[in-house]
C-alpha cells in the first residue's frame, strides 16, 4: 500500500496549500496577538488551515469509491449563509442594534462627512477597471473602502463571489489597521494649526434629544430610503430595524440579544464560511495581491476624501467655526475606531483639545454612509454594467 | 477610453453624487425630527400625581 492510499492528504499536499496554512496562522496570530478584529480573523484564519488539507470534508469532494458527491458543511453554510445574504444582513441587525445615532442628532451637519469619506470606494473603482476589472468585479474590490465588512460582503457575494475571499480579508484586516493607516495621511494633508482647531460644535455635546425622534429615525429613513432606492432596503433595512429594536425601549432583551449573542453567532458563522472560498487554487493568485493593495488605496482615499472636504468647507466658514479637517476622516464607517484615532491626535497636539464628540458624531455618519453607498453601487451596477 | 472605462466613470460621478443627496436628504430628515420631536423634560411622578389630582378636584 502506498503513501497515496494511506494518508492522501499528505500525498495530495501541495506548496500552494502550505502557503494557505501560513496565512491561516499568520491571521490567527493578528487575532490573538495584536488583537486586530479577532471576532473575524479569528475563524477565517482557521477556516484557511482547515479547507487547505487536502481532500478536507469540510468542502464538498467527491467519494473516489463511489464516484458520489459529498456535501461539505462550509459550503452548506455559504449556500445557505452567504448567496443568500443571510449572514451579513444578520450581522446589520446587530450593528443596527449597536449604534447610537444621538450624537448625529447633537452635530448633524457632521453627517456629511459619511458621504465625502466614501470617495475611495469610487476611484478604487475606476482604478480597479483600469486594471482590467469588468465593472462588478471593481465595484466589489471598490467596496473595501466602505471600511465595513458586512456591506464588503453583500456586495462582493452577489457581484463577484469568486473573490470573496480576498474581498473580506482585505476589508477586515485595513478596519483593523485605521490607526496606522490614517494617521499619516492625515498628517500630510493637514498643517498643524489646522490640527489644532477647537470645534466650537462641543456646545452641544450635552444636548438631550427626545426619545420620540431617536425612535422615529430608523422608520423613517428606512421608508425613506426605500423610496428614493428600493435595492439598498436589505441594507438600511436591516440596519435600522436593528436600531429601533434598540430605541423603542420596550424590546431590552432582544437588544442586548442581537448586540451580543446574535452578533457573536453569526460572526463565527459569517467568517468560518468566508474561509471556505480561501483555498489555494482560488487565493494563490496575482488577483489577491492587487486586491489587498487596491484596499489599502480605497481606505487612504477614504481619508483623502473626508479631510478635503472638510477643508472645502472651512473656505465658507468663519475663524472661530471652523472645522477641525481631521473629523473629516472619521467619515469611515470603522466605528469606534477612527473617532478613537482622531481624538488621541488632536490631543497629542493640543492636551486640551476634546474632539472624540464630534469624531463620534462624523463616524456614526460613516456608519451610515457606507451602508447607503453599498446600497447605491446595488442599484446602479445592475442598471448600468 | 473603452466604453468599460467609460461606464465606470458615470458609476462613480452618480455614485459620490447619490451619497451626497442621500446624506443631505438624512440631514433635514434629522433637523426635521429634532424640531417636531424636541426633547421634553420628563416632570416627576409625584408632581405628575399632584396635577393629576388637581385636574380632578377642578
Amino acid at each position: 500500500m502506498g503513501l497515496e492510499q494511506l494518508l492522501p492528504a499528505i500525498a495530495g499536499m501541495t506548496w500552494q496549500h502550505l502557503v494557505m496554512m501560513g496565512i491561516g496562522l499568520i491571521l490567527i496570530y493578528l487575532a490573538i496577538a495584536k488583537n486586530y478584529e479577532p471576532t473575524l480573523l479569528l475563524p477565517m484564519g482557521f477556516g484557511a488551515i482547515l479547507v487547505n488539507i487536502p481532500l478536507s470534508s469540510a468542502l464538498t469532494q467527491i467519494d473516489p469509491a463511489t464516484g458520489e458527491t459529498v456535501e461539505g458543511v462550509l459550503n452548506i453554510f455559504f449556500d445557505a449563509g452567504i448567496a443568500t445574504e443571510i449572514f451579513p444582513l444578520l450581522i446589520f441587525i446587530a450593528i443596527g442594534a449597536m449604534i447610537d445615532f444621538a450624537p448625529l442628532f447633537r452635530n448633524p451637519s457632521l453627517l456629511l462627512f459619511g458621504a465625502a469619506a466614501q470617495f475611495g470606494i469610487f476611484i478604487t473603482m475606476i482604478f480597479a477597471t483600469l486594471l482590467g476589472y469588468d465593472i462588478r468585479e471593481a465595484a466589489s474590490i471598490g467596496i473595501i473602502g466602505a471600511a465595513d465588512g458586512p456591506t464588503s460582503i453583500v456586495v462582493a457575494s452577489r457581484f463577484a463571489p469568486n473573490l470573496l475571499g480576498p474581498i473580506s480579508v482585505a476589508a477586515y484586516s485595513y478596519m483593523a489597521l485605521v490607526p496606522i493607516i490614517q494617521p499619516p495621511v492625515i498628517r500630510l494633508l493637514t498643517s498643524r494649526k489646522e490640527r489644532l482647531i477647537r470645534m466650537s460644535s462641543a456646545s452641544h455635546n450635552n444636548k438631550k434629544i427626545s426619545k420620540k425622534a431617536l425612535i422615529a429615525f430608523p422608520i423613517v429613513i428606512t421608508v425613506a430610503a426605500g423610496i428614493i432606492a428600493p435595492s439598498s432596503l436589505s441594507l438600511i433595512g436591516f440596519l435600522m430595524f436593528g436600531n429601533l429594536i434598540r430605541e423603542c425601549g420596550v424590546l431590552n432583551k432582544l437588544s442586548q440579544s442581537a448586540q451580543n449573542e446574535l452578533s457573536s453567532l453569526v460572526t463565527i458563522l459569517l467568517g468560518i464560511t468566508i474561509a471556505s472560498t480561501m483555498t489555494a487554487d482560488r487565493f494563490i493568485r496575482t488577483d489577491t495581491l492587487i486586491i489587498i493593495a487596491l484596499g489599502l488605496f480605497a481606505f487612504i482615499f477614504d481619508t483623502f476624501g473626508g479631510v478635503i472636504f472638510a477643508k472645502f468647507l472651512n473656505l465658507f466658514r468663519k475663524e472661530g467655526n471652523k472645522i477641525n479637517p481631521m473629523i473629516g476622516a472619521c467619515g469611515i464607517s470603522a466605528f469606534p475606531m477612527s473617532a478613537r484615532v482622531i481624538h488621541q491626535m488632536g490631543q497629542k497636539e493640543d492636551p486640551y483639545n476634546y474632539l472624540l464628540m464630534p469624531a463620534i458624531s462624523a463616524n456614526v455618519g460613516g456608519q451610515i454612509g457606507s451602508v447607503v453607498a453599498g446600497g447605491i453601487i446595488l442599484t446602479l451596477v445592475p442598471l448600468l454594467a | 477610453m473603452t466604453s468599460t472605462i467609460q461606464t465606470t466613470l458615470f458609476i462613480a460621478t452618480i455614485g459620490i453624487v447619490g451619497i451626497f443627496i442621500f446624506m443631505s436628504f438624512f440631514y433635514l430628515i434629522i433637523l426635521a425630527l429634532d424640531k417636531y420631536l424636541p426633547y421634553q423634560e420628563e416632570k416627576p411622578v409625584e408632581e405628575f400625581i399632584e396635577e393629576i389630582s388637581e385636574e380632578e378636584e377642578e
